[in-house]
């Protein structure tokens, strides 16, 4: 049994998806079990924060990290389980670069905390009490984690071998990766991504693509799209053509967009404003000579107008990696 | 990696703002091996300066301090090629036009200089050695459309000994005006104008070097510039080009009438036909769709009547698929008029003595339907002519242009129907006039002098009404009397440029016409290199400009594509990772060269490396980030990016 290398799986600012995911390879949890000493993992297992602290510094084999970096506590982990890692993965979007919880960069720490412990319609607290580092009660001080004011990617708070995108990473992909490190493959060169293609996910999508120029944009309810003709011709903004593939086109093939959950395709580092680019090359204002400034103006405010929601459109899973960083209110 | 700094005085155009001492400062010797002065790089001592430095230092990468890259960057990289040294390994810093005519004060201009330097020493160090690269081109040209402007085209690479493929739908060249009596603005015979050009095309010094292909459609086109095919598609004449003589003893044998297109169905043709008295090629051709032989028949009256026996009219004549190479193609197609039959109230179709300007030109006309005799349908001599200026033009709700050349040729038809019927009178009704340039005036003086006119302004083509009265008498707004009347409709877009346009991959306006590169720069490139346009394909326009279009487009021809040369290709591109292409399409959305195919069995996008200027829109684009813009990849861009920044948080 000693002989097994170790495996740990640890959750931060995430959903529980990751660990769902992993399970999803079904009886190939098997094959791990049978090669790994699958050590740590707080949502599965009873190990604890300490038993991780008694191994040697590089005693786990490969440590899948998911989550974001949002608390004290979720900097402290990533912290220690770099240090007992030989390989530390960031795995999912949220680790690999801050996915949902990371649009709370839009809003200050205060801002968050007024609207959930404040103005949260179904709290009653006239007090306003909300969360602090530190409290002082009679029988002395009480402290919590403190919650930052942005949340970070876990690169950017530690040194990550790879990354695995994906909200989750698809199980056959984590398969793909955890059979390569079983077989001993070559892995690619440090810092680089596992489980993706080098593609975007229209590779990976057999929807007919034709004429891409959009008159007009419509959100999933108010279409019942084409089940043949790609989705992004049809008007719907999906993100495909600046997502990395990897995913099998999952979404598109059961009729919805690609809303851009692998991350920018290799070779792009800034996977909205990719699309906000391309998009500049799809919109179709309709003819431009002669047309007036204003009218022009009037035409394309009237195109961009019609998407919501441009963070959520386009850094849905991005945010806190990508140059804008989120909001600075 | 030795990086190498030239810092050119430039006079003192540079150093009078720019402090060298204090940028050398600035710069880290960690990414600068040497930081050298210089006073005049772009003369010729600076030049060999240059030259001895490189073969002294041997540097890996140079960036040069100095003017605009717009002013001397081909000067320098020629100094490198010539030391030896791949010339795309260099960088220009722009610290003059940029820096030094811009910033007053010395610390500020030195600061800036020093950023900028440190952006192109950061940049310099991602440039690759990039090579050019040449492939063979044919010299030859294929001309479409043999009106003025292809015509002139024709014969201007024709006499510099290159070989033109003319390619003419109709069975006639010479376009529109070799069907008008005279032309604006000094009235001259037109057919008389253009014969010499037309001879000189057809039996001339260099008609050798012209193929003419009457009755022919260009089918297909493919390849890029300087390496063309085009398939032509050459509708049968059933005669014989070379020996027919065109002495006519055919055509008035022949038992067939049909209308006459060239008089637009004013009169009849028969079936073998010259066109019209004086039509050039002087051969006839047989419209087999009226031919009794087309149905059935056995008539050999034509061929029976030739005085030069058996083999010249040639009934098993068929349609044939002809394929030619050539660098370039001139577009000449023309124009045609708008239908004046969209605006019901002015009669066209309706009332038989209502005329398009078109129409009225081959009533004018000495080989017209009535041998130039003005007149009424019912053979009546007309006592009042209305000519309707604008119709379908400057109106949103038809052709919101200018067409530009309409008064003009109806002042023309105001004088030539003054010559011929010195009392009749001449209403013109005009939603404005125009007469722009240095003959253009004069005509309307002439027009205006004319005491049988009368100029009336109208402000919108639905408020005119065209009625029928009695005896063939027409009233235009219920006040003025016309026996005839003629609608000047705007020019628009001949029928089959649109299909044309599709065969040639080129693009069109909003109106259909032929879309330019550059409405100023560039009138006459299309957006696809080494397509050129000329005449009223791509604007309406008059003879003269579209002879001058004509020159215009040989110009680039004979220019662009020279014969026993090879095509140079610039090596800063675009290129396709195959192994990144999604094929998702968006690349060709942006390409303003049409450079950029399309793999349908692979599903992958590429880019052609002659027809790319390099732009990098589609590397922009690319969502997937699978296009490289060679000497100018994202790396060296954001170390750039990174240089200027980090030198401007020193300061």
């Amino acid at each position: 049994m000693a002989s097994k290398p170790k495996l740990s799986m640890y959750w931060a600012s995430s959903c529980g998806g990751c660990e769902v995911s992993l399970v999803n390879i079904n009886e190939k949890i098997l094959d791990v079990a049978a090669n790994f000493d699958f050590y740590f993992c707080p949502c599965l297992l009873d190990t604890k924060k300490e038993d991780v602290e008694a191994l040697d510094d590089g005693g786990i084999a490969i440590t899948f990290f998911n989550g974001a970096i949002r608390t004290e506590e979720n900097e402290e982990m990533a912290h220690l389980l770099r240090k007992k890692s030989k390989l530390l993965i960031a795995f999912g979007s949220c680790a690999y670069e801050g996915c949902i919880p990371a649009l709370s960069n839009l809003h200050t720490k205060a801002a968050h905390f007024k609207s959930i412990y404040i103005d949260n319609p179904t709290v009653d607290n006239l007090l306003g009490i909300v969360p602090k580092h530190e409290t002082q009660v009679p029988e002395g001080k009480l402290t919590l984690p403190a919650f930052y004011e942005r949340v970070r990617t876990l690169s950017q708070v530690t040194d990550v071998d790879y990354s695995m995108p994906g909200c989750p990473p698809e199980p056959a992909r984590v398969w793909n990766v955890i059979e390569a490190v079983i077989q001993g493959k070559t892995l690619p060169p440090k810092g680089g991504i596992l489980g993706a293609g080098n593609s975007s996910v229209c590779r990976e999508c057999g929807r007919k693509k034709e004429d891409k120029h959009i008159t007009r944009l419509y959100r999933t309810y108010e279409i019942i799209p084409d089940t043949e003709a790609c989705l992004l011709d049809q008007g719907l903004i999906c993100m495909g053509i600046a997502t990395a593939d990897g995913c099998g086109a999952l979404c598109p093939k059961v009729n919805m967009p690609c809303s851009g959950c692998y991350g920018p395709p290799a070779g792009v580092f800034d996977q909205g404003a990719k699309m906000v680019a391309a998009l500049g090359a799809i919109l179709d204002i309709g003819e431009k000579k002669g047309i007036s400034e204003d009218e022009l103006i009037r035409r394309i405010d009237m195109l961009v107008d019609s998407i919501p929601d441009y963070s959520g459109t386009f850094y849905k899973y991005s945010l806190a990696g990508s140059i804008l960083g989120g909001g600075r209110a | 990696m030795k990086i190498g700094v030239y810092f050119c005085n430039c006079g003192s155009n540079i150093s009078g703002k720019v402090d060298s001492e204090q940028v050398r400062q600035a710069l880290s010797l960690n990414d600068v091996e040497y930081f050298k002065t210089c006073e005049l790089m772009c003369s010729d001592d600076g030049k060999s300066y240059l030259r001895d430095e490189i073969a002294a230092e041997k540097p890996d990468r140079i960036v040069i301090a100095a003017c605009s890259p717009r002013e001397h960057e081909k000067t320098f990289m020629r100094v490198l090629s010539g030391a030896g040294m791949n010339p795309y390994l260099m960088q220009m810093a722009n610290i003059r036009e940029q820096v030094a005519w811009v910033t007053s004060d010395v610390r500020q201009a030195s600061l800036k200089a020093a950023a900028l330097i440190k952006g192109a020493v950061k940049r310099v160090a991602f440039h690759k050695p990039l090579e050019m690269k040449s492939i063979e081109m044919s010299p030859d040209v294929m001309v479409i459309g043999a009106g003025p402007a292809g015509l002139k085209a024709a014969l201007t690479i024709a006499q510099t000994g290159r070989k033109v493929t003319l390619v003419e739908k109709r069975a006639v060249i010479g376009g529109q005006p070799v069907l008008y009596e005279d032309v604006f603005p000094n009235l001259e015979c037109a057919p008389c104008m253009l014969e010499p050009m037309l001879d000189e095309i057809l039996h001339g010094e260099y008609a050798k070097n012209i193929e003419i292909l009457t009755l022919s459609e260009v089918v297909e086109l493919y390849g890029f510039y300087g390496n063309f095919i085009a398939k032509i598609k050459k509708s049968p004449r059933y005669a014989d080009m070379n020996q027919c003589i065109g002495c006519g003893e055919c055509i008035g044998v022949c038992p067939v009438d049909v209308k006459n297109e060239f008089n637009n169905g004013l009169d009849n043709r028969k079936a073998i036909s010259l066109s019209f008295a004086g039509a050039l090629p002087n051969v006839p051709f047989i419209d087999m769709a009226a031919c009794l032989r087309a149905r059935g028949g056995d008539c050999r009256l034509c061929d029976e009547a030739c005085p030069l026996g058996e083999g010249i009219i040639l009934y098993d004549d068929a349609e044939e698929m002809v394929e030619r190479r050539m660098g370039a193609v001139i577009v000449a197609v023309g124009a045609s008029l708008y239908d004046a039959g969209l605006i019901p109230k002015l009669g066209l179709g309706r009332l038989p003595d209502v005329y398009t300007s078109f129409e009225f030109e081959r009533l004018l006309s000495s080989t017209g339907p009535t041998g130039g005799q003005l007149l009424t349908r019912s053979g009546r001599t007309p006592g009042s002519i209305a000519i309707i200026h604008c119709v379908g033009s400057l109106d949103a709700n038809h052709k919101e242009y200018c067409s530009g050349i309409c008064c003009q040729y109806a002042f023309k038809f105001n004088l030539m129907v003054g010559h011929k019927l010195p009392d009749t009178q001449i209403h013109h009704l005009h939603k404005e006039l125009v007469y722009p340039g240095k003959e253009e005036y004069f005509l309307y003086k002439r027009a205006k002098e004319n005491p049988n006119a009368v100029f009336t302004a109208y402000k919108d083509i639905d408020t005119l009404r065209i009625t029928a009265a009695e005896d063939g008498i027409m009233i235009v707004n219920s006040s003025i009397k016309a026996d005839m009347v003629v609608l000047c409709p705007a020019v628009v877009p001949s029928k089959d440029s649109g299909k044309l346009n599709e065969t040639l991959g080129t693009t069109v306006d909003m109106f259909g016409f032929f879309e330019e590169l550059h409405g100023r720069l560039d009138p006459v490139m299309a957006k696809v290199r080494g397509i050129y346009i000329a005449g009223a394909c791509q604007s309406p326009m008059s003879i003269q400009q579209a002879m001058t279009q004509g020159m215009a487009t040989a110009g680039y021809a004979l220019s662009g594509i020279v014969g026993g040369k090879r095509l140079e290709i610039e090596p800063i591109t675009a290129s396709v990772d195959a192994d990144r292409c999604s094929g998702c399409g968006v690349c060709a959305l942006v390409c303003p060269y049409k450079a950029i195919g399309f793999d349908e069995q692979n599903r992958k996008s590429s880019v052609n490396e002659v027809l790319c200027e390099g732009c990098g829109s589609c590397v922009a684009a690319c969502p997937a980030g699978a296009i490289n813009g060679n000497h100018f990849t994202n790396d060296a861009i954001l170390a750039e990016i990174e240089g200027v920044l980090s030198c401007l948080n020193q300061g």
